[in-house]
């Protein structure tokens, strides 16, 4: 019953989203036709216009987007017209996962190490030599730290290549680049949760019993610190696996994260809304997993339809 | 204890990061051991193709990759002037109208078979076909019922293009047209091969599918990546083409590419970033080649203060446009006294240079100017003035040059707004702005497509501007079929543009390379990209 009741707020968020974002895309001024290069002929325009629906009125438009975004057609790119957009998203979305995924795995992993590893020395110099990576890491925004990495590890060393795709090679770089600030959110966010379990009556109770640290760490403290991390982890694994427009270009990867932002200035139509929607089904359905996890994670987490 | 080593391995990767950062660079990877030269050339295309099919190809971008894997019945020497590709003789009617080409018997497609009448007649047909929604459609329109076809009013029936046999085809225009064959080497006028075409709306999208007949085909699409092309074998003048694979890369961020470059990632490179300009000005491996376009600042002639052809005189002569090339761009570019740029080669020589400059900068005449225009039209001060731009770092600077200069020689404040390119698009095509900076790049090149920019009925004229003589003299231009006489012709309609003045030309565009020195032979055109069929490496 939970599981259904969640499958219909999904689909209606969905709706909202894909319904506001095709409202607010009718609004910004500019014609997808439009070029300061060859002007087509006003006839040209028209039969350009009919093929995308763009000669309809805009509710019509709506309704015939809504009816074929139900059978999954998200229609043909503008700007690129002999691509479906379902190709596009298909084709970048691999590249951006790889990039994204391995990104996440070093945040979490190095990020929730660092974190650890502070809680346990805390206000020794350990902890303190930890937080400032990770404020640096959160404060080096990936445009620094790209070119910076490409400058070293490419054209310094010639351990790696610059950029492009192709060889796992190629992935280092960009996941490097792309990890960096999740790292150091994931490591301030499980020190302090850690800090909290530290001190917590059970943690007590296994020193007590004589468990090792290792143990301690492992079984009880980790288990009950990672709560508030995978919160956080949710939006910003959609974030991630989903491209990112600024790690994309510089490092020329075919992912999807220039869509977002490239498909807008082209005011083409049918990848702006086929990036959106897209996005929100990733995120809406990734939201729904965490919200299972918890329970495996924590089953004192009941899972209930009243939570709102 | 455990959580010791765990702290030594995290320093130790720390200092491993830190120590990376410091550590100069370790010594050089020396590659070149073979004295065979692989002939094998990467090269940066920076963005996806929007289309590989000819019929639907708009853009620069595409028409590189096009360009080399096809070959339309003319193509482009080393120089770029046209000359006959896969036509192998032509015979043209005595009143200039009707054109009968044959078809070289060894031109062949990618899959063996050979390159007939028929495979122009219906790559034609198909880019008029309105079903077909090609956006350049209107370049067939010098076709005898081509625009009536594309419009729906016709049948494709009434189209001049006729396959008498296997190899000979006819084609009829509406009028004689003394560019022809210029426009004969334009993408849109490429054959495509009926059986792949038909039926099939991805060809073009998928290697496997995409049948070519140029010097190269196309193996392989990772799309937003990169694209393949191999020597095509079957193609009849293979024997000049060196290169067995060339790979396009699509690097579009300037910085990328260009340590690309330097790490030999990458043989050749366009469109340097604007802060390595000056370093690489000296290097011998950069180029710098004028590019068939004008950058200008397009004004409206029919909001005030540019309805007086003085005050818009006044603000072309106002503005220096050496100090815009020479310190802001610092690529090459070519201050503008016209609109048609160098390269179009005449009887009498280069166009520009037979044309001359039609004015010179002079802040004394500009203020004088600006003070006859007001009196003309009983202004005691001037409107208030926008300059429209599209949102870039580069169009800033320039915008921002001007302003002052405009403001320190005739004393007038303009104001500055940008906007992104879409949006200051549909402002300028509604007439909302009252200078607007523009850009023009001929798709082939004849003045007559940069003249054709301010006709009454373009599109592309959006300055509001309508002079009867201007049209008449280019529509003359258009039958004459004397070149001597066409070009006398467009030098008219130049100096009668000139002399109203609805824009400020500003400069001729450049482009920029860096060529590997290992790459020779590459052909670098004014208004196409650089063309690789003689191209080589060397050792």
């Amino acid at each position: 019953m939970y599981i259904l009741k969640r499958l219909g707020a999904m689909l209606l968020t969905i709706w909202i989203i894909a319904t506001l974002t095709f409202m607010v895309m009718k609004f910004i001024p500019g014609d997808p036709f439009a070029t300061d290069a060859d002007v087509y002929p006003e006839d040209v325009l028209q039969n350009l216009r009919a093929a995308y629906n763009l000669d309809k009125p805009v509710p019509v438009q709506y309704f015939l987007y809504m009816k074929d975004l139900i059978t999954l057609n998200l229609g043909t790119s503008i700007v690129s017209d002999t691509r479906t957009v379902n190709s596009i998203i298909g084709s970048g979305f691999v590249a951006s996962a790889t990039v994204g995924l391995l990104a996440m795995v070093v945040a979490i992993v190095f990020g929730v190490l660092l974190g650890i590893v502070a809680a346990l020395n805390h206000n020794k110099a350990i902890d303190y030599v930890s937080m400032v990576i990770a404020i640096i890491g959160i404060s080096i925004p990936n445009f620094i730290l790209a070119p910076l990495l490409i400058k070293i590890f490419a054209v310094d060393l010639s351990l790696l290549p610059v950029a492009s795709w192709g060889s796992w090679k190629h992935a280092i770089l960009p996941a490097l680049a792309l990890s960096t600030t999740p790292l150091a959110i994931v490591a301030r966010y499980t020190r302090s949760s850690m800090l909290d379990v530290l001190n917590q009556n059970y943690m007590k109770t296994a020193d007590a019993k004589g468990l090792s640290t290792y143990r301690i760490v492992l079984q009880h403290g980790i288990r009950n610190a990672i709560l508030p991390v995978i919160t956080f982890i949710g939006p910003l694994f959609v974030s991630l696996i989903t491209g990112t427009f600024v790690i994309e270009k510089i490092f020329a990867i075919p992912g999807i994260g220039r869509y977002f932002v490239d498909s807008i200035f082209n005011r083409d139509y049918p990848v702006i809304m086929g990036t959106t929607v897209f996005y929100s089904v990733i995120l809406v359905v990734i939201l729904f997993l965490i919200d299972l996890s918890y329970r495996f994670i924590d089953p004192r987490i009941k899972l209930t339809s009243k939570e709102g | 204890m455990k959580k010791w080593t765990m702290l030594i391995v995290l320093l130790l990767s720390v200092a491993a990061v830190m120590g990376a950062c410091s550590s100069k660079n370790a010594e050089d990877v020396e590659g070149g051991k073979n004295s065979d030269v692989k002939q094998e050339l990467t090269l940066n295309i920076k963005t996806e193709p929007p289309s590989l099919d000819p019929g639907l190809a708009t853009d620069t971008t595409s028409a590189w990759v096009l360009d080399h894997v096809f070959e339309g019945l003319y193509t482009t020497d080393e120089d770029g002037n046209p000359v006959k590709g896969v036509a192998e003789n032509v015979e043209i009617s005595e009143d200039g109208t009707v054109y009968t080409f044959t078809i070289r018997d060894d031109s062949n497609w990618t899959d063996g078979t050979p390159v007939t009448a028929a495979d122009f007649e219906y790559a034609w047909k198909r880019v008029l076909n309105p079903e077909t929604g090609s956006r350049f459609a209107f370049y067939l329109y010098y076709i005898k019922g081509a625009e009536e076809y594309n419009m729906g009013e016709g049948t494709v029936e009434d189209v001049g293009v006729e396959a008498i046999d296997e190899k000979k085809l006819k084609v009829t225009l509406n009028a004689p047209l003394g560019y022809f064959d210029k426009l004969l080497t334009m993408w849109t006028y490429y054959p495509v091969k009926q059986e792949q075409v038909e039926g099939n709306k991805n060809w073009s999208t998928d290697p496997a599918t995409y049948v070519s007949n140029g010097p190269f085909k196309m193996t392989k699409w990772a799309h937003d990546s990169e694209i393949v092309m191999e020597k095509n074998n079957d193609y009849y003048d293979a024997s000049v083409v060196k290169l067995n694979k060339v790979t396009f890369k699509m690097v579009n961020e300037a910085t990328t590419f260009y340590q690309m470059y330097k790490t030999g990632e990458l043989d050749l490179i366009s469109s340097l970033p604007m802060d390595v300009l000056e370093a690489e000005q000296n290097n011998e491996e950069y180029l710098a080649v004028p590019r068939y376009g004008t950058y200008m600042y397009i004004f409206n002639v029919k909001k005030e203060p540019f309805t007086n052809e003085k005050v818009r005189k006044a603000f072309s002569l106002s503005v220096n446009r050496e100090l815009v090339v020479n310190t802001i761009n610092k690529a090459g570019e070519i201050p503008a006294y016209g609109m048609v740029p160098p390269g179009v080669s005449t009887p009498d020589g280069d166009f520009r240079e037979v044309g001359g400059e039609y004015f010179k900068e002079d802040a004394e005449e500009a203020k004088r100017l600006l003070e006859e225009g007001m009196k003309e039209e009983g202004w005691d001060k001037l409107p208030e003035i926008e300059l429209l731009y599209t949102t870039s770092e580069g169009n800033k600077r320039i915008a921002e040059v001007v302003q002052e200069m405009i403001h320190k020689n005739l004393g007038v404040q303009v104001k500055l707004v940008n906007q992104e390119s879409k949006t200051q698009l549909a402002n300028v095509n509604q007439g909302n702005f009252q200078m607007a900076r523009m850009g023009w790049v001929g798709t082939f090149v004849d003045p007559v497509i940069n003249l054709d920019y301010f006709l009454g009925g373009s599109p592309n004229n959006r300055t509001g501007w309508v002079n009867e003589e201007y049209d008449s003299l280019l529509s003359q231009s258009k039958v004459e079929q004397d070149d001597a006489k066409r070009y006398d012709l467009l030098h008219k309609a130049e100096k009668v543009l000139m002399d109203d003045m609805p824009f400020i030309p500003m400069y001729y565009y450049s482009s920029t390379y860096l060529t590997s020195p290992k790459l020779e032979n590459v052909a670098y055109y004014v208004n196409r990209q650089p063309f690789l069929k003689w191209a080589e490496k060397v050792d």
